[in-house]
């Protein structure tokens, strides 16, 4: 496999490049698989990593994490791991070490892969994307449009996530699959609640690896406002994302396996808030 | 392509192809046997090397990457005396085929290095995104608390 390789040095030319049709890369972790099996054949790679390299930015109301940024660089800022306990939690369950040495949070949205654990987080959170080079702002959920589709002009790439900070929520993440990395999940769910009392004020659901997307559904979620912290709860959860849940049987496992976990994981999720579950 | 970087502590200028991966720039040009393709996808760990500190899959990294870089594989370890991780592998039996172990000392080498005295789930977690299809990974771990043992001794210098 051949290619050409261009290093930018500001983000005009990486617009350029992509225009011209490069294929842009950080931590290179899909993309080099992806050439590897030959479901990708470039001409240009275009390297990002000659601009913005390991920035976070926290302002008390949004996380901002650029591109170029690796899941180590979160796993070692303090912000992320004080105020955003939830994706802290899922970062350390990308990959492997050195996968996230070298993988990048941008990159993952840049894949739109339907099991990407990132992505499940920034729906959960209802990050925005900054879209270099006009810088203009769009919800991850209008972003993405499929797997590895982006609704993206030819001259456009990403260029950081900004997730908003979210206080007094209570976070969960579970992914299943079989090994504990380098796991792409068979599926995944992400669950931020809210709650006094024994009221749910507000519950945020998502499910990885079930459907072409992210799954998330407001209607259901507003439904669940007002309702009881209570197991028929969770149990009703589990129900209506399964009935929305649009699973495929591929190598890792069948459609049938997938919705039954659908309608469990709430319910583990739910004895696991109420610390029955160690 | 042009790059300059350390490897193994020595400067070097070479001149690479675009869409050459390091894992075979290391291995096939500089002959440096112990970087190895296990999956060539990032899975397995066998081409485990250290970039600025960092342990990194060679094979899902391009050599014109390196440039600017310090780089260091298992030769550059063994040159310089530090073996504290390798003879913990020997005297501890962590070594069936030997195929995976050089990216396993690269790792260890990144976590000791972070992290001169980890636990047990520590060591587990620094060492996931290596596979061993001999030893069963008890070995293993018990090599790595072997040399942080041995690291203590000698006052954390190799």
């Amino acid at each position: 496999m051949r290619f050409d390789y261009v290093k930018p040095r500001d983000i005009v030319e990486i617009s350029k490049a992509k225009k011209a049709g490069g294929t842009l890369f950080a931590g290179g972790t899909d993309v080099f698989v992806k050439i590897r099996n030959k479901v990708m054949n470039p001409h240009l790679l275009v390297d990002t990593k000659g601009v913005e390299t390991g920035k976070i930015d926290f302002d008390g109301k949004f996380l901002t994490i650029y591109m170029n940024t690796t899941y180590r660089d979160l796993l070692k800022s303090e912000v992320v791991k004080k105020h955003f306990p939830l994706i802290f939690k899922i970062v350390k369950t990308v990959g492997s070490p050195q996968i996230r040495n070298r993988g990048t949070p941008v990159g993952n949205v840049g894949n739109a892969s339907p099991a990407g654990d990132f992505l499940l987080s920034l729906y959960l959170y209802e990050a925005s994307c900054v879209i270099a080079p006009t810088m203009r702002e769009v919800k991850i959920s209008e972003l993405v449009k499929g797997p590895g589709k982006l609704d993206l002009g030819e001259d456009e790439f990403i260029y950081a996530l900004k997730i908003p900070y979210l206080q007094g929520y209570e976070g969960y993440f579970e992914k299943v699959g079989s090994r504990n990395a380098m796991v792409i999940s068979i599926a995944s769910v992400g669950i931020l609640i809210k709650r006094r009392e024994n009221v749910i004020e507000d519950v945020r659901v998502a499910f990885g690896s079930v459907a072409p997307t992210i799954l998330r559904s407001r209607e259901v979620e507003e439904r669940m406002r007002g309702e009881k912290f209570s197991q028929d709860t969770f149990e009703k959860i589990g129900k209506e994302y399964e009935k929305l849940s649009k699973p495929i049987t591929d190598i890792r496992a069948s459609a049938n396996y997938r919705k039954k976990l659908v309608r469990n994981l709430p319910l583990k999720a739910y004895f696991n808030f109420k610390g029955e579950i160690p | 392509m042009r790059i300059n970087f350390r490897i193994n502590g020595k400067e070097m200028s070479a001149d690479v192809p675009p869409y050459k991966r390091a894992l075979d720039f290391l291995r096939d040009d500089l002959r440096l046997m112990s970087v190895k393709e296990g999956c060539g996808e990032g899975e397995c760990g066998a081409c485990t090397i250290i970039v600025d500190g960092k342990n990194i899959p060679s094979c899902l990294m391009l050599a014109v990457e390196l440039d600017g870089k310090d780089v260091w594989t298992l030769e550059g370890l063994v040159e310089k005396g530090d073996t504290i991780i390798q003879d913990a592998f020997i005297r501890k039996g962590a070594i069936q085929c030997g195929f995976c172990t050089p990216g396993f000392i690269m790792s260890v080498k990144a976590l000791l290095n972070e992290n001169p005295d980890p636990t047990d789930e520590e060591i587990k977690e620094a060492l996931e995104g290596n596979l061993c299809r001999c030893t069963g990974y008890l070995k293993i771990v018990e090599a790595v608390k072997e040399a942080v043992k041995m690291l203590k001794i000698q006052g954390g210098k190799p």
